[in-house]
C-alpha cells in the first residue's frame, strides 16, 4: 500500500543544552525509552509547507503607523497573526492624497511616509509599516532545543494531523520587501521574497547546508486601475486566520504559483472579494514522468523526456464582510471556494508500453464566522469545511487510494473547527480544535480513511509585563479505517487516544499579550498515550512502546515586521 | 459587539470544542460489526467451483496496490477481495456456487524478482495479505457470496511456508549463492545430474539439495556439523519475523533442503518446497496445533466454508488426522457444519491422491503423543480430508483422452477404481459426502497449463473451430462427471496460457476470442465460451442427477483408430442420491463420427426400452429412443458431446 507521508515532519530538537538544563529543574520521574523511528503518518494535510510558517492575519492592513484607526499596542496585540480580527476595513484602503509622500517621483520612490520613532525608543517592531517607505525586512522564527527524558530529541508527539505547535519543529522566515508608491498612476508595489529554513540547523549537524525553501515572491499592486483594486502575481503563500495552538490554518491555506485579485466594496471596505489561480506539480509520478530517450539525429548517449507532465491548477475565491458592533467588536464572515484540476495525460508502464491517467478535479467549499471584541486579542471562531475529489488531499498532495479508474471520486474530507482566545488583566485563554473525516477515494475503509479530532488549551497568567507562565492541555483520538483484535474475535476499529499538558514559564519583552512576541521560554511536556495509540507506530518504535513521554526543552519564538502580519 | 454581551458566548467554548470528539462521530459502520460464523453449506455435490488467483481477477481497490508491475506475470498486479466483490454479479451469471480464493495470509513480498502474489508464500499466519485487503474486506465478500447462495472456499498451505530462512552452510553469516556449470548441456541428452535445462547448477544457501541427515556446514578445514539457518529480516521484501511465534523457530523445520526426488519418502515429507520454501516439521504436536489454531482462526473470522489444502502429499497423514479433525470439531462447536476440505496432491497416481481421503486409525505411538501431551479434545481417529482435488482424472481423462484422443477405456478404469483408492465414508463432523463422489474435477488449473494451451499444439488441427469444440466437449466432460466441477477463472473467455506463470493472465485484459482477432470486452458475459459453461451450469442445477446421482460407465472402447466407436464415451447418471436419470455421450476422437455401436455391440443402456431421451444441449431437443432391448446407437460427429435427459423430465 503506497502511503504519503503527509505529517510535517517529526520535531528534531537539539538534545542539549536543554535537557541538561532543564533536566535539573525537574523533579518529575522519566521515562526510558529505547529506539526511535519516525512518527505515524496521518492524512492528509493541510498544509503542504514543512512547518508552519507566520501566523496570517485576517484583518486588512492599515494605511500606516500614524494612522488614528489603529489599535494601539497597549491594547491590541502587536501582531495581528491569529484571527482576531481589527476592526479596520477589511483591505487596505488607498492613502488619502494628504497622506501620500511629499517628495513623489516618477520612478519607485524611497520610503516617504516614515513612521515617526516612539518617543521613548524604537519603534514596536511589530507595528505595520507605511506604505512606499522602502525596504523593510520581517521574519518568523522559532527554534527549540530540547529532547525526552532519556536524552533522545524531541519529536512530534500527537497523532492527530494536528496536534500542540509545541513541538513542531525548528524553523524560520527570513522576509526582504519592497514598497513604493508611484506618483504617475497612483498605485502602490509591494514586492515580497519571503526564504525559509527547516530543521536542521547548523549548529545542530555541523553540516553546512540549510533546508531552504522560497516562500514568497511575488508583486501585488494596489490602487492600480481602481480604488480598492489590488494585484498580484508570483509565488506566494495564500492563506487566512490559523488556530495558533495547532499551527493550522483550517479554511485556507495554499501554496501556488500563480495570480489573483482583489477587491473592497465602497468606502468603509467592510466587504471584500478575492479570486486567485495558481500552478503547482508537487513531485511525484502523479503528475511527473521521466523517461530515457535516444537523443534525436542519431546523436550519441540518452536524453531525459518527460512523458507525463500536468500540472495541477488550483483556484480560490474569498467573500469577507465585516459587521461592527458596538465598541469595537465585530463580527467577520467568510464564504470561501476552491477548485481544482488536475489535466489528463500519458505515461509508460514498461518500455514503449503507456497507459492513460485521467484528467480529476474537485472542489472546497466551507466558511468561517468570528466574534471579536476588538480588545487584546480576544475572539470566536468557527470554520466548516468540506473538500471533495482531487482537493480533499491536499494542494501539495498526490492522491492516493484511488477508484479502480484512477480518479478521486468519492474522496474527501470534511473538517469543523473552533477557536478563541480571551484576555484580561495579567489572565488569558487560548484554545482550540477540530473533528475531522477524511475519506481517500478507495470504497474500502483503510489505513489512510481517518476520524479525529482535539481539543487543546493554554490559559496564561503574566507576572506584570515582563514574564508569565501558560500551561497547555489537550486531547486528541484519532480512528482509523482498520481493526484490532481487542478481544479473541472480537475486532474494533482502531481508536487511539492521547492527552498532553505542559507548563511553558516565558519571558517576553513586549508586554502581555497571547499574541505578543518574542518569546522565550522553557517547557515541559507530559504525554501519555494509549494502547491503541501506540498501535499507530512500527513495532520497535518508542512510541509503539511507551505509555508516557516527557519533552523538556528551551525555546524561544518571534515575528516582526513580516507581510501577512499587518498585509492582507 | 459590547465585550459584556460577547463573553456568555465565549464561555460556551470549551463545551463546544468537546462536541465534535464525542464517540458517536467516530464510527466506521462495516467495521464494527460483529463476527459471527454459521452453516452455509448444504450439498457440497451441487457446488460449482470457481478458482480465482485474486491477483489476477480484478483490482477494486487502488488502495492495497503496492510495487505493482502489470507487465511481468510473475509481480503483483492489483487484484483484491474487493474487486472480486465488485465482479459478483459476473461471476454468479455464469453459474458457479462456490468460490476458491488464493491464501489469505500475509506472504513474503518478493523473492528473486519473483512476488508472492499467488499466496503460497506465508510468512504470517495470523495476518491478511494487504495486497488483497484487510480483514473487513475478506468479510465483505464472505458476505456477498454468501449474499447470493455462493460459499467460499480459502486456499491454505501447511506443508512449508515462504523462503523465510538460508542455511548458513559456509558459516560466514550471509547468503551465498552461486552459479556453476557452462551453461551448455549436449543436445538431446538427458539433463546432467545437478544441472537445470539451463546448463547451469545454482548452489544456493537458500535453497540446498536434499540431505537426510539435515544440512551440513562446511569449512575449509571440512564438515563443520549442522548448518545454522538464519531468517533475514528485510521489512521491504517482506522476509520479516514469521508468525505465529512457533514458525520462527529452527526446530519447527525439517532443515533437509530441497527435495529432488519426490519418489523418495523421506524427501517426499521432509524436504523443501522448491522454490525455498522452508518444510515445516509437521509430525510435531505444538505444530500441530499452531496449524489448527491458525486456520481454523480465518474460518471463524471470516465464515468461509472450506478449505482447499496444498501440496497434501507432502504432508504426513498423523498431521492430516489431526488437523483436519480438529478444525471440524473446533468449527462445528460454533455453529460451522459441512466444512469442507479437499487436498491437492500435484501427482497422476489415482492410490497416493486417494489416500488422504480414506479412513486411516492412527497409530499407538501417535496416540501416544496425544496422550503425553494432554491434547483436548476426542481421540484421534483414521478421518482425513473430505475430498481430493481428482489430479489423476486432469491427467488420464482431459489431458490423455480429451486433448490426445487417446482410448476411452483409461477413464473407465480410472473411475473403476474410485472407490478403492478413495474414502468411502464420509469423516465425522464432515460435510457429509462419501469422498470417492464427491471429488473436486478440473481440467486446468494455476499449476498447469491451460486446457486451450495444449488444444493449441494439435498437430492434427488447430484451427480456432476445432480448439473451442475440444474445450466444450472437455467442459461437458467436466461438468456432468459425478463430484464436483472446478473451473479455473479465464477458461470462459478462452484463456490460454501455458505453464506458470502464462497461465495466470489478468482478467481485466481479455484476449481475443478463438479466431478473431480483437478483444473483447473485459468480463464479457457474451462469448461462446462463456455461454457454453452457463448453459452447462445451468443443466447442472436443473438436472439433480448431474450433481447427485451415482456414475456408471456404459460405453468406453480401446480403439483409438478409424473404427466405429473410436473416440467414444458414455455414461449415465443416476442412482446415488437422485431419482433421476441423465446419460452423457462424447465422441472424443478428432478425425470422425463414431457411434455407440461397434461391429454387433451396441450400448447398452439402464433407461427402459422405448424410453425418448432428448439431447438437451444441441438447442433443439432432439429426441432419441432407447431400442426393445435397451440399447442405444447414436452417432456423434467428432469432439462432440450429447447430454441425453428423459423426455418427462425434460424442464
Amino acid at each position: 500500500m503506497r502511503r504519503d507521508n503527509r505529517r510535517v515532519p517529526g520535531l528534531h530538537l537539539p538534545r542539549l543544552p536543554g535537557v541538561v538544563l532543564l533536566g535539573g529543574l525537574l523533579a518529575a520521574p522519566l521515562a526510558a525509552s529505547a529506539a526511535q523511528a519516525p512518527a505515524p503518518t496521518a492524512a492528509p494535510p493541510r498544509s503542504s509547507t514543512p512547518s508552519s510558517s507566520t501566523p496570517s492575519s485576517s484583518t486588512p492592513s492599515d494605511p500606516g503607523p500614524d494612522d488614528p484607526s489603529l489599535p494601539q499596542a497597549a491594547d491590541e496585540p502587536a501582531t495581528v497573526e491569529t484571527t482576531a480580527p481589527a476592526p479596520e476595513p477589511l483591505t487596505r484602503p488607498t492613502p488619502p492624497a494628504d497622506t501620500l509622500p511629499k517628495a513623489v517621483v516618477d520612478e519607485p520612490s524611497t520610503p516617504a511616509s516614515e513612521p515617526p520613532p516612539p518617543a521613548d525608543g524604537p519603534k514596536d517592531p511589530n507595528q505595520p509599516p507605511g506604505y512606499a517607505d522602502g525596504f523593510h525586512f520581517g521574519s518568523y522564527g522559532r527554534v527549540i532545543a530540547g529532547g525526552d527524558a532519556t536524552g533522545r530529541p524531541g519529536r512530534d508527539a500527537d497523532i492527530v494531523a494536528r496536534g500542540s505547535r509545541l513541538d513542531e519543529s525548528n524553523y524560520a522566515e527570513l522576509e526582504l520587501r519592497r514598497e513604493d508608491y508611484w506618483k504617475k498612476t497612483g498605485a502602490y508595489t509591494r514586492i515580497v521574497a519571503t526564504a525559509a529554513f527547516a530543521n536542521p540547523f547548523f549548529h545542530y549537524n555541523g553540516q553546512f547546508a540549510a533546508a531552504v525553501a522560497l516562500r514568497n515572491l511575488y508583486i501585488e499592486e494596489t490602487g492600480l486601475g481602481a480604488k480598492g483594486l489590488s494585484i498580484w502575481a508570483g509565488s506566494r503563500m495564500y492563506r487566512g486566520d490559523d488556530i495558533y495552538l495547532l499551527n493550522f490554518w483550517p479554511l485556507d491555506n495554499l501554496n501556488t504559483i500563480g495570480g489573483g485579485l482583489g477587491y473592497a466594496f465602497g468606502d468603509g471596505q467592510r466587504t471584500s472579494i478575492r479570486v486567485h489561480a495558481g500552478l503547482n506539480q508537487p513531485t511525484d509520478p502523479y503528475y511527473r514522468q521521466s523517461v530515457m530517450r535516444s537523443p534525436a539525429h542519431n546523436q550519441f548517449g540518452d536524453t531525459e523526456v518527460r512523458l507525463l507532465d500536468r500540472q495541477k491548477l488550483i483556484s480560490s475565491a474569498k467573500l469577507t464582510h465585516l459587521w461592527p458592533l458596538s465598541g469595537t467588536g465585530g463580527v467577520k464572515g467568510i464564504v470561501y471556494g476552491e477548485f481544482h484540476y488536475v489535466p489528463g495525460g500519458q505515461r509508460e508502464v514498461e518500455d514503449k508500453l503507456y497507459e492513460d491517467v485521467p484528467k480529476d478535479a474537485g472542489f472546497v467549499a466551507g466558511g468561517q464566522l468570528t466574534l471579536f471584541t476588538g480588545e487584546r486579542s480576544t475572539y470566536l471562531t468557527a470554520t466548516g469545511r468540506f473538500a471533495y475529489g482531487l482537493a480533499a488531499y491536499g494542494e501539495f498532495n498526490a492522491p492516493r487510494q484511488l477508484r479502480p479508474d484512477r480518479k478521486t471520486t468519492g474522496a474527501y474530507e470534511m473538517m469543523l473547527t473552533l477557536s478563541g482566545n480571551w484576555e484580561r488583566g495579567p489572565f488569558a485563554v487560548m484554545a482550540g480544535g477540530y473533528y475531522r473525516q477524511f475519506r481517500n477515494a478507495s470504497k474500502s475503509l483503510d489505513f489512510d480513511d481517518v476520524n479525529e479530532g482535539i481539543i487543546i488549551a493554554r490559559p496564561t497568567v503574566w507576572f506584570g509585563e515582563k514574564a508569565g507562565l501558560s500551561l497547555e492541555g489537550s486531547f486528541q483520538a484519532q480512528q482509523r479505517g482498520v481493526t484490532f483484535e481487542s478481544a479473541p474475535g472480537v475486532f474494533k476499529p482502531v481508536l487511539g487516544t492521547v492527552g498532553r499538558a505542559g507548563i511553558i514559564p516565558f519571558v517576553t519583552p513586549g508586554g502581555r499579550g497571547h499574541f505578543q512576541r518574542p518569546h522565550i521560554y522553557l517547557m515541559y511536556v507530559f504525554t501519555a498515550r494509549d494502547s491503541a495509540a501506540r498501535s499507530l507506530y512500527a513495532s520497535d518504535d518508542v512510541y509503539a512502546r511507551r505509555k508516557i513521554d516527557h519533552l523538556i526543552g528551551v525555546g524561544a519564538e518571534w515575528w516582526f515586521g513580516s507581510t501577512s502580519y499587518f498585509r492582507d | 459587539m459590547p465585550r459584556s454581551t460577547l463573553w456568555p458566548r465565549l464561555t460556551a467554548l470549551p463545551l463546544m470544542l468537546a462536541l465534535p470528539i464525542m464517540p458517536a462521530c467516530l464510527h466506521f459502520d462495516t467495521l464494527d460489526e460483529p463476527i459471527t460464523i454459521e452453516t452455509h453449506a448444504r450439498d457440497w455435490r451441487d457446488e460449482v467451483i470457481y478458482q480465482v488467483l485474486v491477483d489476477r481477477f480484478h483490482d477494486g481497490n487502488d488502495g492495497n496496490n503496492s510495487l505493482l508491475d502489470r507487465e511481468n506475470m510473475a509481480r503483483y498486479h492489483g487484484g483484491d477481495w474487493r474487486g472480486l466483490e465488485d465482479k459478483l454479479d459476473y461471476i454468479e451469471e455464469l453459474g458457479v456456487t462456490t468460490l476458491w480464493i488464493s491464501p489469505v495470509v500475509k506472504n513474503i513480498e518478493t523473492d528473486a524478482n519473483v512476488d508472492g502474489y499467488h499466496g503460497y508464500w506465508a510468512v504470517d499466519l495470523t495476518r491478511p495479505n494487504a495486497h488483497f485487503g484487510d480483514l473487513d474486506e475478506l468479510r465483505s465478500l464472505v458476505r456477498a457470496a454468501h449474499d447470493r447462495d455462493m460459499l467460499v472456499v480459502i486456499d491454505i498451505v501447511t506443508n512449508h511456508m515462504g523462503q523465510l530462512f538460508f542455511y548458513d552452510m559456509n558459516l560466514n553469516g550471509v547468503p551465498d549463492i552461486q552459479l556453476s556449470g557452462t551453461g551448455a548441456r549436449p543436445q538431446g541428452s538427458p539433463v546432467p545430474d545437478g544441472f537445470d535445462q539451463s546448463g547451469f547448477t545454482h548452489l544456493t544457501e537458500y535453497d540446498p539439495d536434499f540431505n537426510p541427515i539435515g544440512i551440513q556446514a562446511f569449512t575449509s578445514l571440512g564438515p563443520a556439523g549442522p548448518a545454522p539457518i538464519i531468517f533475514p529480516y528485510n521489512a521491504a521484501t517482506g522476509h520479516i519475523t514469521p508468525a505465529p511465534a512457533i514458525f520462527a523457530r529452527a526446530e519447527t523445520y525439517n532443515r533437509k533442503g530441497r527435495t529432488f526426488n519426490y519418489d523418495d519418502p523421506q524427501q517426499l515429507l521432509m524436504g523443501d518446497f522448491p522454490g525455498g520454501l522452508k518444510d515445516v516439521d509437521t509430525t510435531r504436536y505444538d505444530v500441530k496445533v499452531a496449524m489448527v489454531d491458525a486456520y481454523a482462526r480465518w474460518i471463524e473470522l471470516s465464515d468461509a466454508d472450506g478449505f482447499r489444502i496444498d501440496t497434501v502429499k507432502h504432508v504426513e497423514r498423523e498431521f492430516w488426522r489431526y488437523f483436519t479433525q480438529r478444525v471440524r470439531q473446533r468449527l462445528d462447536k460454533q455453529g460451522k457444519k459441512k466444512f469442507f476440505m479437499f487436498g491437492e496432491a500435484f501427482d497422476g497416481n489415482d492410490a497416493l491422491v486417494g489416500q488422504f481421503t480414506k479412513n486411516d486409525p492412527p497409530t499407538p505411538e501417535e496416540l501416544a503423543v496425544y496422550a503425553k501431551e494432554k491434547d483436548p479434545g476426542p481421540t484421534i481417529t483414521g478421518d482425513q480430508l473430505d475430498s481430493a482435488f481428482y489430479f489423476p482424472q486432469h491427467y488420464q481423462a482431459f489431458r490423455d483422452v480429451m486433448l490426445d484422443a487417446q482410448s476411452t477405456d483409461r477413464i473407465a478404469t480410472l473411475w473403476g477404481n474410485k472407490a478403492t483408492n478413495y474414502g468411502t465414508v464420509p469423516p465425522a463432523l464432515s460435510a457429509g459426502v462419501v469422498p470417492y463422489k464427491a471429488l473436486v474435477n478440473f481440467m486446468d488449473n494455476h499449476d498447469v497449463a491451460r486446457f486451450l494451451y495444449w488444444a493449441a499444439q494439435n498437430p492434427k488441427d488447430n484451427s480456432a473451430g476445432r480448439q473451442r469444440a475440444l474445450l466444450h466437449n472437455a467442459l461437458l466432460l467436466l461438468f456432468t462427471a459425478q463430484g464436483i466441477p472446478c473451473l479455473y477463472y479465464g477458461t470462459e473467455l478462452e484463456f490460454r496460457g501455458g505453464n506458470d506463470p502464462s497461465n495466470r493472465e489478468d482478467m481485466w485484459r481479455p484476449l481475443p476470442y478463438l479466431g478473431e482477432t480483437k478483444a473483447p470486452p473485459a468480463y464479457d458475459t457474451t462469448g461462446p465460451t462463456f455461454q457454453f459453461v452457463k448453459k452447462l451450469t445451468t443443466l447442472r442445477s436443473t438436472y439433480a442427477a448431474l450433481r447427485r446421482a451415482d456414475a456408471k460407465v456404459i460405453y468406453s472402447t480401446a480403439h483409438t483408430g478409424d473404427e466405429s466407436d473410436a473416440g467414444i464415451l458414455a455414461f449415465e447418471r443416476s442412482g446415488g442420491d437422485s431419482n433421476n436419470y441423465a446419460l452423457i455421450v462424447l465422441n472424443t476422437n478428432q478425425s470422425h463420427a463414431s457411434s455407440t455401436k461397434f461391429e454387433a455391440t451396441t450400448m447398452a443402456t439402464s433407461a427402459p426400452p422405448g424410453a425418448a431421451l432428448v439431447d438437451v444441449l444441441d438447442g433443439k431437443n432432439t429426441a432419441y429412443t432407447v431400442a426393445g432391448d435397451g440399447t442405444l446407437d447414436l452417432s456423434l460427429a467428432p469432439v462432440t458431446g450429447m447430454l441425453l435427459v428423459p423426455k418427462q423430465d425434460l424442464k
